[in-house]
């Protein structure tokens, strides 16, 4: 996991780095691949999260995702904007999914958008099978439930923000289908939001980060 | 971009708590790595051009929500294929074009089907699994045209 820091663009993927990773996979790199994988999962993922999917067609999503790349990916006209190509390509296909599975999804319906009853593993249980980590697990529970209150478009933005490793604004822009413009200053408000939320369960807690100090 | 240090701190413990409740499966970082494998190299890539799930005017037409109509396209090959769901297994009805025999290979996470078309460039395969296909033509009597491999589709 990334440090802390101030500014963005010291946390998000490195477009240089991208692009060489990128440039090598298209030869034959496989380590470079293996690089790109690493950088962009946790974006990739976050895009089919949005979309309801049932696990087969997240998991289908996914890999249709990766495996599209792997035929263009000598063909992708900036190497170094390939996280905006697989986000973009990852939201193609959910909609797709969603179209066969005949879903429709209203994207401004908070109750809609909890994905909590999508996942077979209960945050609850997971943050128990997770006391080694250097997580307050009560926390925990309580960001996660915090962050399921808010409204869909929120829930939409900031579950693309915090993918691992953090995607930059161009990337968020494509998995969204959103302005660049208009993702920092939604972000300020989803997280002032977020943070409301967190004061109104627990009015008597300071807020704090832990594990950051 | 400036940033509110409170901000940053608290997209990270979320990024933190996501990565723990809802993290990449594993054995789909793993598919994602082989990936890669698949590759082509010289091939020519005929893209998905066309697919009556996301055509909302062709889907009307054909009225059908279990059959799917896909199109591929490059140069002047063109691959079609119907794809009819039952559950979780998919039987599909392929067309070259121009018509020509070929040899079609079926490409599948599972492996490789391998497929003759006829004289006219029909092809056809059932009891596939869901989940992401590519099909590999080769063309010509003894197939040993210009390969052509399609776009990656989840049918």
């Amino acid at each position: 996991m990334r440090s802390q820091r101030a500014d963005r663009e010291d946390v998000a993927v490195d477009p240089d780095e991208t692009g060489l990773l990128t440039r090598a996979a298209a030869g034959g790199d496989a380590a470079a691949w293996q690089g790109l994988v690493e950088r962009f999962s946790g974006l990739v993922w976050s895009v089919t999260r949005r979309y309801r999917l049932g696990a087969a067609d997240a998991a289908d999503v996914f890999q249709t995702t990766w495996l599209r790349l792997a035929e263009h990916i000598g063909r992708i006209e900036n190497p170094e904007y390939v996280g905006a190509w697989l986000a973009t390509t990852a939201r193609h296909e959910s909609l797709r999914a969603v179209q066969a599975a005949t879903r429709i999804l209203p994207t401004d319906d908070a109750a809609i958008l909890d994905h909590s009853h999508t996942d077979d593993y209960s945050p609850e249980l997971a943050v128990l099978d997770a006391e080694q980590a250097v997580l307050d697990s009560d926390r925990a529970a309580r960001l996660w439930c915090a962050f399921h209150q808010l409204s869909g478009r929120c829930q939409e933005l900031l579950a693309v923000l915090m993918a691992s490793p953090p995607p930059n604004y161009l990337e968020v822009a494509e998995a969204l289908d959103m302005p660049v413009g208009s993702i920092g200053p939604t972000r300020a408000r989803c997280l002032q939001r977020l943070r409301e939320r967190l004061m109104s369960q627990q009015p008597d807690v300071v807020w704090h980060s832990p594990g950051n100090e | 971009m400036h940033d509110e240090p409170d901000d940053t701190e608290l997209e990270e413990e979320l990024r933190r708590v996501a990565a723990l409740l809802n993290p990449v499966p594993g054995v789909l970082l793993q598919a994602a790595v082989e990936a890669f494998t698949w590759r082509t190299v010289d091939e020519d890539l005929a893209e998905l051009v066309f697919d009556s799930l996301v055509d909302h005017q062709a889907a009307l037409v054909r009225g059908s929500q279990d059959r799917r109509l896909l199109s591929f396209h490059t140069g002047d090959v063109s691959i079609e294929i119907e794809v009819t769901r039952t559950g979780r297994s998919r039987a599909l009805i392929g067309q070259l074009g121009p018509p020509q025999p070929a040899s079609v290979e079926i490409r599948h996470r599972t492996g490789l089907v391998t497929l003759e078309s006829d004289a006219l460039g029909r092809f056809s395969a059932d009891s596939l699994r869901a989940g992401p296909i590519s099909l590999r033509c080769r063309s010509g009597p003894v197939a040993d045209g210009p390969a052509v491999v399609t776009d990656w589709v989840s049918i």
